[in-house]
């Protein structure tokens, strides 16, 4: 994967995690690789994971099976990013 | 204004925005949660069509929002007939109609008689249905995980009647859910004029792509007036150009 690539997909991941769990910009900007998420962020409950995975798919266009999903997928910000990149069309 | 429409169920409210003449769109709420997460964007929404001389209607349907009826009663034809009897008495008095639907509200406007439908981030049946199981899966945890049959009792002895599933508060009947797993969206191939906006981050193709976000997915309402002024804009534009 090229490094451009992998750029657009944390934008993404930036963006849904901003859109749907309401952070404002300054949070979102500050979101780092190692920046903890699930069980971290308050905003991230259960609920809030079935919308942020929903949400990437549709602007992904990846398809998330739900025995994918773990704690560890969800761990970081970097996490999150680098599944995402795993589901990314090539 | 707030008005009501009777339906084979009893009697829902109707909120009514703008003039009392000329076209009048019928909005089509999402089903479930999402309603409620975009209600006040709707109603924003409304008040902005009303300032550009667009009358609108917003029913309250059949198990949705503040419906006195059990949702787990009701079948996607009993909330789809709330659509085409809050239609009725303006069909009746000949206005042009047109339905306004947002996400899953998009396949719940095929049974009234409308000039055009004009549809914003649609959602197709099987959409929700997977959005429905991601919902429920999220809430019991990752130590069961559902199959494709997830909302059917399996366990139960044949001859008794299937359950409801709860999901996120809302009970919903398995034929309901049944029915989503087959439910589409009208298209342009079934007659009349259809308009499909989405936003700019969705992939999918449509007449339209936006700027905005995606309320529906918030956990807190929110609202984007902004989105409602242009979508306003393109919903005016459309019912100019279908005839009024």
């Amino acid at each position: 994967m090229l490094p451009d690539d992998i750029s657009t997909i944390e934008t993404t991941v930036r963006a849904v995690l901003r859109d749907v769990l309401g952070l404002s910009e300054a949070r979102a900007a500050a979101l780092r690789d190692d920046t903890l998420l699930f069980g971290a962020m308050p905003e991230l409950d259960s609920m809030a994971v079935a919308g942020v995975l929903t949400e990437l798919e549709e602007r992904l266009g990846i398809l998330i099976e739900d025995d994918e999903v773990d704690g560890e997928m969800l761990e970081t910000f970097g996490a999150l990013v680098r599944f995402a990149a795993t589901k990314a069309p090539r | 204004m707030i008005d009501h429409y009777d339906w084979r169920g009893g009697r829902e409210a109707m909120l009514r925005f703008g003039p009392e003449t000329g076209p009048i769109v019928v909005i089509a709420m999402p089903l479930f949660e999402e309603a409620n997460r975009t209600r006040a964007f709707v109603v924003t929404l409304c008040r902005a069509l009303a300032a550009r001389g667009v009358a609108s209607a917003l029913p309250d349907l059949p198990g949705q929002g503040e419906s006195l009826v059990p949702l787990e009663t009701c079948s996607i034809f009993d909330v789809a007939e709330g659509i085409e009897r809050a239609s009725k008495a303006d069909w009746e008095a000949g206005r042009a109609l047109y339905s306004v639907a947002i996400r899953s509200g998009a396949i719940l406007d095929k049974l009234a008689l409308f000039s055009g439908r004009w549809h914003f981030a649609p959602q197709t049946g099987p959409e929700l249905l997977r959005d429905l199981k991601r919902v429920k899966q999220a809430s019991i945890g990752a130590r069961v995980l559902l199959g494709d049959l997830w909302y059917f009792d399996v366990a139960k002895p044949e001859g008794v009647e299937d359950q409801h599933v709860e999901i996120a508060g809302n009970r919903i009947s398995t034929s309901l859910l049944t029915a989503l797993s087959v439910y589409e969206p009208w298209r342009q191939d079934d007659g009349g004029h259809v308009r499909t906006v989405r936003l700019d981050t969705d992939r999918k193709p449509a007449d339209r792509h936006v700027p905005g976000t995606p309320l529906w997915r918030r956990a807190e309402p929110s609202n984007d007036p902004a989105l409602a002024a242009l979508l306003a804009d393109d919903i005016a534009a459309w019912i100019a150009r279908c005839g009024g």
